[in-house]
């Protein structure tokens, strides 16, 4: 082998220009997709990180049927004290969740007493919440980064709207499940800044306030968050969570909770996955670059050394070892254009994250580009390169593999 | 004893209609150690004998024994392997792979085609080049040596593996005289020290005199038996 493979190497050094064209093409289409993935990655990051870590969590129990009636905020659909035990009793159990929040989300009247708009009310424990998504109170503009009983946040927008700041009184009024209005006088404890997303203008009550301007006897959760403690094990826990309140079933036999992870739960992962897409066709860029410019020059080598082939079959070597030869070319062209396009991806990426470059999305500005290096990410790429250079490689090699010695010794 | 036995060789050649009889029912043989040339017009038929004994290609009818073997029944690797086994090949154009030097050049059939341990073929190369006066050139590569020079790198390659025939097509062609003369002083030289059969092709009258038998072709038949060898015409 380590002669085949001196042999291809140096099959490989008698053309370098065009060796090096074709490797110069591999290195481009390695940098492009790795820069590709790397910087869309990053945005992926950070999105997702913005989304669920501000106010989606990473996944939410609701009573079945909830999550289709959402834009409704049926309190009539949330979860009873008993339900809740139980769902309680399953997150204590279950290692892999760092934190969780109930909340209470119903539709209010905010009134500055001038003034009236509707609202979106979430009533949090403080604590709990700021463990689930932990950057809630980071987003709070103006006022101190918490949130006490007899307060409200109000939404950055809304807040300008309707002209309200920090320290405000303002009436929060609510229909609660039976029909009757109630109201509370609260005070604006802090404005927060918008993030991505339809949860970007929700505003926020103690669990305690929303019980009371709800006037619920006893407290009836409308979503419970859920912050696991690896993201990249988010399904895992979601299929466990899942599969064990399926089991949980109501009177008529049906189930009785519902369990979504963020991708259900935002508008973002549409993005995500278009992203997703995008990048797959880069792939096949890739793949094609690689084919053409590795096809291309094989089927010339095999061309150009016709009457070595049929000396070489002349002489006894096999047809499977005047294959592997080629084939092997194929693979060190194909693994040092992707060695080399690793490592200037790694080159760029730095590079990138040293020029520090910003970008707008949404209502955020100037959000640093932060690009890391995937070394799964190079690593499938580099795979797919040397996979597509040794497929592109074939059908030359089959053709010297299965030249007849005579005609190939008389070839010109 | 004799290593080569054909039998009524016939080797006809279909191009679209037209039908070119090659070999015209050849009945020879050759013995073991023997220095034969075979001589001919262009278009005789000489290389293409050389390709039917060497396994190169196959018969269209008859029997061809080489080695003891029916080459005919051979499939493409077969004759692969039985050429690697028994047959070593010299060039008009030498043929040397040019990104190889000389000594990788002589080592390729062992590696490639027997699969000899390193230190062994060390040896054999060594060896080979030091007969055929080719160990000082051992680190140039083909375009750095002359043409004598690299017909005796090709005749050490062909060698190499210890085979029982050598088939050598215009072996001097490409040669001047003296170079010429040289090359057939040492395959003459290698067959008297290793016993192996030598048969080549030549047009080149200044060396068809340095054959011990001649097989002369004409129009796909074998018209004399210059000096040794057996041969009828079917």
């Amino acid at each position: 082998m380590a002669n085949l493979i001196k042999i291809a190497a140096r099959n490989l050094s008698r053309y370098k220009r065009r060796t090096l064209l074709t490797l110069s093409l591999i290195v481009v289409g390695v940098l492009f997709v790795t820069g590709f993935m790397a910087v869309t990655g990053s945005f992926k990051t950070l999105m997702i990180g913005q989304i669920t870590d501000s106010f989606v969590g990473h996944m939410q129990i609701h009573r079945k049927g909830y999550l289709a009636a959402i834009d409704t905020l049926p309190l009539t659909m949330n979860m009873k004290p008993q339900a809740v035990k139980k769902v309680e009793t399953l997150l204590k159990e279950t290692p892999d969740i760092e934190a969780y929040s109930m909340r209470i989300k119903f539709g209010a009247m905010f009134s500055n007493f001038i003034e009236t708009t509707n609202i979106r009310l979430n009533g949090i424990n403080p604590e709990a919440e700021a463990k689930t998504v932990p950057l809630l109170f980071p987003r709070i503009s103006e006022g101190e980064q918490r949130l006490s009983k007899g307060e409200i946040l109000v939404p950055e927008l809304l807040a300008k709207g309707m002209k309200v700041k920090v320290g405000d009184m303002v009436v929060v009024i609510a229909t609660n499940r039976d029909g009757s209005v109630n109201g509370k006088q609260l005070k604006v404890g802090g404005i927060l800044e918008s993030a991505t997303g339809p949860g970007g203008r929700d505003g926020y009550v103690h669990i305690e306030d929303a019980i009371e301007i709800l006037r619920m006897e006893q407290m009836e959760i409308s979503e419970i968050a859920i912050r696991v403690k690896e993201f990249d094990g988010l399904h895992e826990v979601f299929r466990t969570l899942e599969t064990k309140l399926a089991g949980e079933l109501n009177k008529e036999g049906k189930p009785i909770f519902e369990v979504h992870t963020w991708e259900n739960l935002s508008p973002f992962y549409n993005i995500s996955r278009m992203i997703d897409i995008m990048t797959f066709f880069i792939k096949l860029m890739l793949i094609a670059v690689v084919l053409i410019s590795i096809m291309n020059v094989m089927i010339m080598a095999v061309y150009e050394r016709v009457r070595e082939i049929g000396t070489m079959s002349a002489i006894g070597t096999l047809p499977r070892r005047i294959l592997s030869m080629f084939l092997i070319e194929g693979f060190l062209l194909g693994a040092i254009g992707a060695a080399i396009g690793s490592l200037l991806s790694i080159a760029m990426i730095h590079v990138i994250n040293l020029a520090g470059f910003t970008y707008d999305f949404g209502r955020q500005t100037g959000i640093v580009l932060t690009t890391t290096v995937n070394i799964r990410n190079l690593l499938v790429i580099s795979g797919i390169v040397i996979a597509v250079a040794v497929v592109a490689s074939l059908q030359p090699a089959l053709k010297a593999s299965r030249m007849d010695p005579i005609q190939a010794l008389g070839y010109i | 004893m004799e290593l080569i036995i054909g039998q009524n060789v016939s080797k006809v050649y279909q191009t679209g209609e037209i039908t070119v009889t090659a070999l015209k029912g050849l009945t020879f043989s050759i013995p073991k150690g023997a220095f034969l040339s075979v001589i001919g017009p262009s278009g005789s038929g000489k290389t293409t004998l050389l390709n039917l004994i060497g396994c190169l290609d196959k018969p269209s009818g008859g029997t061809l024994l080489v080695a003891g073997m029916d080459v005919s029944s051979f499939g493409k690797t077969e004759a692969a392997v039985f050429r690697g086994d028994h047959i070593g090949f010299i060039f008009q154009n030498f043929n040397l792979i040019p990104v190889l030097t000389a000594y990788e050049n002589v080592e390729y059939p062992l590696f490639m085609v027997r699969n000899i341990p390193a230190a062994k073929r060390r040896e054999q190369v060594q060896d080979l080049l030091e007969a055929v006066g080719m160990l000082d050139q051992q680190h140039k590569k083909p375009d750095q040596l002359s043409g004598g020079q690299k017909q005796r790198v090709a005749i050490a390659r062909a060698l190499v593996t210890d085979p029982e025939l050598v088939l050598a097509d215009e072996p001097t062609a490409n040669l001047d005289h003296d170079t010429a003369m040289s090359i057939l002083a040492l395959m003459k030289k290698i067959r008297e020290e290793l016993g192996t059969t030598f048969v080549f092709s030549t047009h080149d009258s200044r060396i068809i005199g340095e054959a011990e038998s001649i097989y002369k072709m004409e129009d796909g038949m074998l018209k004399t038996n210059e000096c040794g060898g057996d041969f009828t015409h079917g």
